[in-house]
């Protein structure tokens, strides 16, 4: 038997807003394990972890930590306690070098000064000790993401984190980067640390973990050994039923004579100086998905915002909707020829969270005939409209009044979708669909997605989560640095080592094989 | 689940968890409070401190014309609020209803000193447009600035209210002032645009027809009206809308026209039934603030915004009561129960941490 460092007693939590997130949750972690914890999102993990992390406290339960119950005020106090967390959103200040960023909050000193040789003399053994290759004296804005993330795990370490909590770490990165991480989780646990794993990717939880702990709607549904558990046995447990993987089989082939709802052509940006959009022609057809491959910060978000009509920058090139050059034009107008767009920060972008889901999901096409009358808002015809899409959505709530913020992460993107399914578009942007939400939740948004293709809607599906990309495109572009960097006339002929390549740079292909990006 | 949606809704109407009856009973809560820490103060100063409170509460019902004196004078707060409450809802954060009050009432004294009709429905309505107009144009600027220049709404209105005053006084001062008497002021409006009584014991004037009109507009607007529903959009959350299609710059223009369009009314309403002639530096003076207040306490919401400015002219004609009987007890103290008030709604944590027990409560008992 090990050692227990962390226990969990009954731990429950009621937010403000009445969601109890999670119900007499008991866990126990032992010393030098690698824990993951797996559930849908609003399963309660973030808060679970939230709870352990001192930002929330539990309304009732306890944490037993090194064998004494602690009441954390705040994070500092469970830093102080040796438990550090690695943020899914970094943590860091990009003008800051590397070792300002570490040493922030807890810096040597001389006297009243800081001491800056020992605060660089100590980041670098530490880096050099954990082989992470890291030049500590670089800025952080100068740094790739992976690197970054090497920051914020440092930043623990330095802080003799013993148990270090990592949320949704692999999201950012590539296959090859993720690799690199695991080898560095496992020289970690063999000295001593303690691991806590969150993540939506089974086949990573799988491949890194010594014990998994399931929470399914707020209680706990166990915790099992690795080798006890298939990935089946591990689906099943997480959203209560088995899950269809293969999207081929929805997937109709419809004839759409290669007509193209989208064109873009040369299309180039700049901010700062430097070009971010660096002429990118491609087009999407009636009927299918282009996927955008990429690791993020390499333009995608700019190119959906100059494509939605958002982007305030001047940009130039040509873009066609439906025919009709668009590029003057505004989101309203974009959105008259048939554009529709799942943003990427939903929360931000994606709803007003103080008002009802019935104001939330009709916010796009509030001014269509069939919810107006002559003077005023068809208050029955919304609710229709409204309880309609929470039907076919399957949009936990209790009636189309509740108040947009107070659904879990998945179901929100749920009204998200609907909204952008229900404007009956030609063409849709979808940016990061499935990010940051469960299983349940993405797959249906998935087939939402595959059902708009089948009835021949194009789709523009821009994600840092190539599985989502391999599963969904009919066709595949990777960006890097703001171009093109590879294009797959056939999602279904490569695979996530081949694209991983492309996204980090380390391949490039000829002027005339990108072009078929357009041209196909 | 064994419970009809009928059954479910019903209940959720009476539950504590649900938002809109906790509002409710948070502000009920909150005028309780203030009352007692009211009577606490009362103990201090007064030597029959249970009859002061009670003066307070029921004293304006004593004589039918401290009644018409509350009816009369919250008109013009209430439009205030009103402007506020709009301009709030939309996220705008335009405190320029003072300086609109103030520079409107220019208009209204312009066309109320001058013979333009003899008919005296016209030259009262008159009076009104003026002030409704010059409200309406000059609120926008502030909202113009931001959205071509991205310039600080708030800065932007509140200088805007100095330079509107500034240039009250100098209009009065130059082209409207008074020759029988010593003050700055205009002359007297002439009969035919004052606003006679509809039922003068109560002193229910055509101000009031119109203030009621206004709120119920304004009401339907909000709620039914596809502009209300740009507003609200825009109002929680300016990038959604945005995302949405809609056009903010035309959304803010508009908001911020009616907003000052009824603070314009506002101060016509005010200055033609209260006064006779118009001074800029005290006829109109601190409504434009108080209509920030109201619409607070209100919760942005009109009906909620004429009912609070209401019930605050009603505790200010209270104390004024309670001055008649007891001068012990001066008649700022009703500032202290608004400042309670207010300061017990906007509390984000007030009685919070019931609610979220009771929450727990309802949450385990659903699972069970």
């Amino acid at each position: 038997m090990r050692e227990t460092i962390l226990k969990l007693d009954n731990v429950t939590k009621v937010y403000p807003n009445g969601t109890v997130a999670n119900r007499d949750i008991n866990m126990e972690f032992e010393k030098g394990e690698i824990h993951s914890i797996v559930g849908e999102n609003g399963a309660g993990k973030s808060t679970l972890m939230k709870i352990i992390f001192g930002i929330e406290s539990p309304s009732s339960g306890t944490v037993t930590y090194k064998g004494e119950e602690v009441h954390f005020n705040g994070s500092m106090d469970a830093i102080e306690a040796g438990i550090g967390m690695v943020h899914q959103h970094f943590m860091l200040i990009p003008s800051f070098s590397v070792v300002d960023n570490i040493i922030l909050g807890s810096e040597p000193k001389s006297g009243i000064f800081i001491d800056r040789k020992e605060a660089v003399r100590r980041t670098q053994e530490l880096s050099d000790k954990y082989h992470f290759e890291l030049d500590v004296t670089a800025k952080v804005s100068t740094l790739s993401v992976a690197k970054r993330q090497k920051v914020e795990i440092l930043k623990t370490l330095y802080r003799n984190a013993e148990l270090i909590i990592l949320d949704e770490p692999t999201s950012v990165l590539t296959p090859q980067e993720t690799e690199k991480l695991f080898e560095q989780l496992r020289q970690f646990k063999d000295q001593g640390h303690t691991i806590l794993f969150i993540s939506h990717k089974l086949e990573e939880v799988k491949k890194i973990s010594d014990r998994i702990s399931v929470i399914r709607n707020g209680v706990s549904k166990g915790t099992y050994k690795n080798e006890e558990l298939t990935m089946e046995q591990l689906t099943n447990l997480i959203i209560g039923r088995d899950l269809e993987k293969d999207f081929d089989q929805f997937k109709t082939h419809e004839d759409f004579h290669d007509e193209k709802v989208l064109k873009v052509e040369d299309l180039y940006m700049e901010r700062n100086g430097k070009p971010v959009l660096n002429h990118m022609s491609f087009a999407v057809k009636k009927g299918e998905i282009l996927g955008v491959a990429g690791v993020e910060g390499n333009g995608q978000q700019e190119l959906v915002k100059c494509l939605t009509g958002l982007e305030k920058t001047a940009y130039e090139g040509k873009i066609t909707i439906c025919d009709k050059d668009a590029l003057e034009m505004n989101v309203k107008q974009r959105r008259e020829l048939g554009t529709a767009y799942i943003p990427e920060d939903r929360m931000g972008d994606g709803i007003a969270a103080s008002l009802p889901i019935s104001d939330n999901i009709i916010s796009t096409y509030y001014d269509r005939e069939d919810i107006n009358g002559r003077f005023f808002m068809n208050q029955k015809a919304i609710n229709k409209v409204a309880d309609e899409l929470i039907d076919t959505f399957t949009i936990k709530t209790q009636d189309n009044k509740t108040a947009v913020g107070s659904l879990s992460g998945g179901n929100v993107q749920k009204v998200v979708v609907a909204r952008e399914y229900n404007t009956r578009p030609d063409l849709m942007i979808a940016e990061q669909p499935t990010h940051g939400i469960d299983i349940g939740s993405a797959e249906l948004v998935h087939h939402k997605l595959l059902e708009l293709r089948n009835q021949g809607a194009g789709i523009l599906l821009v994600s840092a989560d190539l599985n989502e990309v391999l599963d969904l495109s009919d066709r595949i572009i990777v960006m890097f640095n703001g171009q093109i960097a590879g294009y797959f006339p056939d999602a279904s002929k490569t695979n996530d080592q081949e694209l991983g390549l492309y996204m980090l740079g380390a391949r490039h292909q000829s002027e005339e094989e990108i072009g078929g990006a357009l041209n196909a | 689940m064994p419970d009809t949606k009928k059954e479910r809704e019903a209940r959720n109407m009476l539950s504590i968890t649900n938002s809109k009856v906790f509002d409710t009973i948070k502000i009920l809560i909150s005028i309780c409070i203030a009352f007692i820490i009211t009577f606490v103060i009362l103990c201090l100063i007064s030597e029959d401190p249970v009859n002061a409170l009670v003066t307070i509460l029921t004293g304006p019902f004593r004589k039918t014309r401290y009644l018409g004196s509350i009816i009369e004078s919250f008109i013009a707060y209430a439009f205030a609020g009103l402007a506020a409450g709009i301009l709030f809802k939309s996220g705008a954060f335009n405190l320029g209803a003072e300086g609109i009050f103030i520079i409107s009432g220019v208009s209204v004294a312009a066309v109320a000193c001058n013979p333009i009709t003899t008919n005296p429905f016209l030259h009262s309505a008159l009076c009104i447009l003026a002030g409704a107009l010059t409200g309406g144009i000059l609120m926008i600027i502030p909202s113009f600035l931001k959205a071509k220049f991205g310039t600080n709404e708030m800065v932007v209105s509140l200088m805007l209210n100095s330079i509107y005053s500034g240039i009250s006084m100098f209009i009065i001062r130059n082209y409207l002032l008074t020759t029988t008497t010593n003050t700055v002021g205009s002359k007297d409006y002439l009969e035919t645009a004052k606003i006679g009584y509809l039922y003068e014991p109560l002193r229910i004037s055509a101000c009031l027809i119109l203030l009621i009109v206004c709120t119920v507009v304004l009401y339907i607007i909000m709620y039914k009206t596809k502009l209300g529903y740009q507003i609200r959009l825009a109002g929680s959350n300016p990038k959604f809308s945005e995302y949405s299609g809609i056009n903010s710059f035309k959304l803010a223009l508009i908001t911020s026209a009616i907003a000052g369009v009824l603070a314009g009314m506002g101060a016509a309403c005010q200055l033609l039934t209260q006064t006779s002639f118009y001074q800029p530096d005290k006829s109109l003076t601190g409504i434009g603030f108080s209509g920030m207040l109201l619409s607070m306490l209100g919760r942005n919401n009109p009906i909620g915004i004429v009912i609070s400015a209401f019930l605050i002219k009603y505790l200010e004609q209270g104390t004024q009561v309670l001055y008649f009987v007891d001068r012990a007890v001066p008649s700022e103290i009703v500032a202290i129960v608004e400042g309670i008030v207010i300061l017990l709604i906007s509390s984000q944590y007030f009685l919070r941490g019931f609610r979220e027990k009771k929450l727990l409560q309802e949450g385990l008992k659903k699972d069970a």
